[in-house]
């Protein structure tokens, strides 16, 4: 094809394209995180106070779930509804707030900046938090949707820590998971739960929310523990045969836990007590963020970098490479228990066959679909993934056709996902915005 | 002793499926140092193709229209499933994987693990969650050696699976088309140097080895008559781990390894609950890896999935 | 007393014998040279000094210390840097990421700093951050930092391996044909940078070169290594004028 005339049909649309883009920066460049969060929770609670009659006056019968998708997949007259909805409720709301609000959010944003940064974070997540627990609230699916998407998050930033950070292609994520969520679904029914198999609580159940995170950790540690039949072997040989060797480890984990008949074998594992509720999934998932990007910015991190770039050059520069792929491999297997754990008690009820190629395939999914290297990436993958595939659920079976050739297209266009190689300074991100038109300062790496 | 025997019989006929499965596996991964995680489904399509080729010749004879020798049939239903999953086979790779050729490797092993979704999905929805039965295509008869029951069907399956092995190998050594693969197994560069397009050979492999996954799937179909579209997972897997097993770039080794996943996993079920047969075949497998990295007749070598 | 000693080096690869007989004296903040045709073994006497392969026997003491067995980043650590023929830079990384990542055996925060960011963490990475720009000025590619290194000229590429391997603070610093690859311009500004470095720095330099005029220029005494045999040891005059080398090596490329 005729390159030029390509570019040529381009030109209008893109230049168009350019000018949305400038006056959209004009109006909303100086908008921080902050000034968002304002909006994002303006929007959460004008659903929450007139969403439903809203809702019923466009003829859309009830509140959309996911953003209108799933409405509109199961009727397409309702279409437009939905959009009117989406625009009334989501969209006005959030951009006329995050606008109005520049001056005050930039104030905050500033006298927060006086104080740690911690803090400044923290301010900023509670805002998060309160938008996701308002919009999780209108129903228990969306609490779901929400929970499992946290989730997700810590799974594909967990696996990007291996297959994107060290470039291995590690297949064993779903074997981790599934030894965290056996393991601390154990520990809290053996120890909290009256269970017709493990007999009668040990402790009492009150102390039981208290302790769950030590149940969650002991998942955690399990799958580390596990990940050493992986971890060891990739002294000595990389890539494809260590794939082999993680698919195998993953296989391996799946069929034993079908074996064993007191856990429930194939039949799966119930009973698990109700502790992982929205606010404890999401400060699980807030700190498996924090402490993932902690790690893959410093220069310990870094070394990961190096060992997936050129092993024998890291080596000769003080690299302990052993150590490097053993910390990797222990540290995504910590956070694929500890996530399989809270996916054990949102479901209430695991079986091995959960565990399984499928899983894998939607981790990889997750994890290639937002970006290699990335913990951001990961962040947007793993939601988008999971928003996605709820969303395609009216379509039935013909979503597994969507969901892969969107995929397969993904590949085929960014081989290595939509936001790879692109660092998360969530520092920056606190701070109030330059008017736009300024040099931004790229801030330099930690 | 008998008993011994047997199982030697039914190791045999198992490990057929895995070592036709894993040598387009390997083929694949030889030539292309690609994943193909599509090919167990591959193997599902041509047992489909197998059994829509051969219920459509057997109905064909049943309503009098073109009444055929049983051994025409199954010949016949080989043949087109072959060339129609072959078909199947560079459809994939043209669509598929093609565009995707330079890109990382992981890349493409995840379009595979795709592809591979959107086969069993499209059979679901052409074909429904119903389960097809094969057709008997020819009359079993079992001899009894030595107290060694012997079906025909065993027979034809174990002698075929070895003998389409050995030929492939003879294919990959004697031939110019092989030559050329082998040679793109060490470095695509030399290919066009070769006068061969590298699009071709990559054609060429997975036709071929797509062409041998549907025998296996038509086998399997004889042997356990009940098709469903995940099939591909259940028996791809292992022929897949079974392929890796072999060692890269090794015809003969994938065959080889096929053959011995089949034993370990009769033998195992022999003396173990069947349930652990998972659990123990893999086992065995993550040792022997451990301490061969590099398979049985594979070299090592220094690729890796690179970024 | 040689900082780096190593004494009837001898290595072979299955039964082919890459260097034989091999010694070497290197003292602090000298220079010394090693020529040689293609495939006579210079790099294989690198790549046992670091640590990749095990010498068949000899000994090769660092420091006061035997380091025949030692895992390459141990090597490394202890004090010896280098450079590759082949840069082998890491492609996804940045300048900045390079020089900051051969500090990595003195970083003491360990995986507690690394995971949760504490103090100590926040300022041995400055530190190093500091260090890693100091170096990057002292080779002129600071301006570079923030980039990934696949996207800079060749001649900067060449600057930031020599960069990383100096922000480890070698005593010994293995070059392996720091020029290979330049123009005549951009050799002859690596043939400066490495005499600064050497005078700011003041380690010992062992190098390896095909192109005479750069050994002749930098080094004090110059091995000549042919089949993995050392035939002539000596001042660059010396070796110039040997009959020998001139017939082994310098024959055909003398003119150059």
């Amino acid at each position: 094809m005729d390159t030029e005339a390509r570019g040529a049909t381009a030109a209008g649309p893109r230049a168009a394209a350019r000018r949305w883009t400038a006056a959209t920066r004009a109006l909303f460049g100086e908008v921080p995180a902050f000034g968002w969060l304002l909006g994002a929770l303006a929007a959460v609670l004008a659903e929450y106070f007139v969403g439903r009659p809203l809702a019923r006056a466009l003829g859309i019968g009830r509140i959309p779930l996911l953003f209108g998708v799933d409405v509109a997949l199961r009727d397409p007259w309702l279409l437009p509804g939905t959009v009117a909805y989406m625009l009334l409720v989501y969209a006005l709301p959030a951009a006329a707030v995050a606008r109005l609000s520049v001056t005050v959010a930039r104030g905050i944003t500033e006298r927060l900046l006086r104080l740690p940064v911690g803090l400044s974070v923290l301010v900023h997540l509670g805002l998060l938090y309160a938008g996701l627990h308002l919009w999780a609230g209108i129903n228990d699916y969306r609490l779901l949707v929400t929970r499992l998407a946290l989730i997700a998050i810590m799974v594909t930033i967990s696996l990007n820590v291996v297959n994107g950070y060290m470039g291995e292609f590690s297949c064993s994520h779903p074997g981790f998971m599934a030894l965290g969520a056996y393991v601390s679904s154990i520990i809290t029914v053996l120890f909290f739960v009256h269970d017709s198999v493990l007999g009668p609580p040990l402790l009492p159940t009150a102390v039981g929310p208290f302790l769950f995170p030590l149940a969650l950790i002991a998942g955690g540690a399990a799958a580390a523990v596990g990940s050493l039949a992986v971890a060891l072997p990739s002294f000595r040989t990389r890539g494809d045969y260590l794939a082999i060797i993680s698919l195998a480890f993953m296989f391996i984990v799946k069929s034993t836990i079908e074996n064993v008949q007191l856990i429930g074998g194939s039949r799966g594992f119930m009973n698990q007590p109700d502790w992982a509720g929205l606010p404890t999934v999401f400060v699980w998932a807030v700190l498996c963020v924090a402490v993932t990007n902690n790690f893959v910015r410093s220069t310990l991190g870094k070394a990961l970098n190096a060992v997936r770039d050129d092993e024998t050059a890291a080596a000769h520069m003080t690299v302990n490479t052993r150590r490097t792929k053993m910390v990797a491999f222990v540290f995504a297997a910590f956070w694929a228990g500890v996530a399989g754990g809270l996916f054990a008690h949102v479901m209430r009820y695991v079986n091995p066959g959960t565990f399984g190629v499928q899983k894998l395939a939607e981790v990889l999914a997750m994890l290639y679909f937002g970006g290699l290297n990335s913990v951001i990436g990961s962040i947007v993958g793993a939601v988008g993934f999971t928003l996605f595939s709820e969303a395609l659920r009216p379509l039935q079976i013909y979503k597994w056709i969507i969901i892969p050739v969107l995929l397969i297209l993904v590949m085929i266009y960014r081989p290595t996902g939509l936001i790879a190689f692109r660092e998360f300074d969530i520092t920056r991100l606190v701070k109030p915005r330059e008017k736009p038109g300024k040099v931004e300062h790229v801030a330099a790496a930690d | 002793m008998t008993f011994f025997l047997q199982q030697v019989v039914n190791a045999l006929q198992w490990g057929s499926f895995y070592a036709l499965i894993a040598l387009g596996y390997s083929m694949v991964y030889s030539v292309l140092m690609l994943f193909n995680f599509a090919h167990g489904d591959i193997f599902m399509v041509g047992a489909y193709m197998g059994f829509f080729v051969a219920t459509g010749l057997v109905t064909l004879g049943a309503a009098g229209v073109l009444a055929l020798p049983s051994w025409l049939i199954l010949a016949l239903t080989i043949l087109m499933a072959m060339f129609l999953t072959s078909l199947v086979g560079m459809l994939v790779e043209r669509v598929g994987y093609r565009p995707l050729r330079g890109a990382p490797r992981a890349s493409a092993a995840l379009t595979g693990l795709m592809i591979g979704i959107i086969l069993q999905t499209g059979n679901l929805a052409l074909l429904g969650a119903r389960r097809q039965t094969f057709p008997g295509l020819i009359d079993v008869t079992s001899y009894k050696v030595a107290g060694v029951i012997v079906s025909n069907k065993a027979l034809i399956i174990i002698t075929l699976s070895i003998l389409l092995t050995l030929a492939l190998h003879q294919f990959v050594r004697r031939t110019k088309w092989g030559m050329a693969m082998r040679a793109m197994a060490y470095d695509f560069a030399v290919v066009p140097l070769m006068g061969v397009s590298i699009n071709t050979i990559a054609l060429l492999t997975f036709g071929l080895g797509s062409a041998l996954a549907a025998v296996a799937g038509i086998f399997f179909g004889m042997a356990y008559p009940v098709l469903e579209p995940y099939m591909g997972l259940l028996v791809g897997w292992k022929a897949f781990v079974a392929a890796i097993l072999g060692g890269r770039g090794s015809v003969l080794g994938a065959g080889l390894a096929g053959f011995l996943l089949g034993f370990i996993e009769i033998f195992v079920a022999a003396v173990f609950p069947s349930t652990l047969r998972d659990v123990i075949a893999y086992s065995i497998i993550l040792v022997i890896l451990t301490f061969r990295p590099y398979g049985f007749f594979g070299e090592p070598y220094s690729a890796q999935l690179r970024l | 007393m040689s900082l780096l000693r190593i004494d009837n080096m001898t290595h072979y690869f299955g039964g082919l014998r890459a260097v034989h007989d091999y010694s070497l004296r290197i003292g602090p903040g000298q220079i010394r040279g090693l020529i040689g045709p293609n495939g006579a073994g210079k790099t294989t006497i690198f790549n046992l000094i670091t640590g990749i392969y095990r010498p068949t026997s000899g000994t090769i003491v660092f420091d006061g210390q035997n380091i025949v067995g030692l895992q390459p980043h141990q090597v490394a650590a202890m004090g010896i840097g280098r450079t590759f023929q082949n840069m082998r830079l890491w492609r996804h990384m940045t300048v900045l990421d390079h020089v900051k990542l051969a500090r990595y055996a003195r970083l003491t925060y360990g995986l507690m700093g690394a995971f949760f960011g504490t103090p100590r963490r926040q300022r041995e990475e400055a530190e190093t951050e500091e260090l890693a720009y100091r170096l990057l000025e002292l080779v002129g590619v600071a301006r570079f930092a923030g980039q990934v290194v696949t996207g800079l000229p060749y001649g900067a590429q060449r600057r930031v391996e020599l960069a990383r391997a100096l922000a480890m603070e070698p005593k010994v610093l293995l070059l392996d044909e720091p020029t290979a690859g330049m123009n005549p311009e951009e050799m002859l500004q690596m043939v400066q940078i490495i005499r600064r470095v050497h005078k700011d720095l003041g380690m010992a330099i062992f190098l390896i070169e095909h192109r005479m005029r750069v050994v002749m220029d930098l080094c004090q005494v110059i091995q000549t290594l042919v089949f993995g045999q050392v035939i002539a040891e000596g001042t660059p005059d010396e070796i110039r004028n040997n009959p020998q080398v001139i017939d082994a090596y310098l024959g055909k490329e003398v003119v150059t």
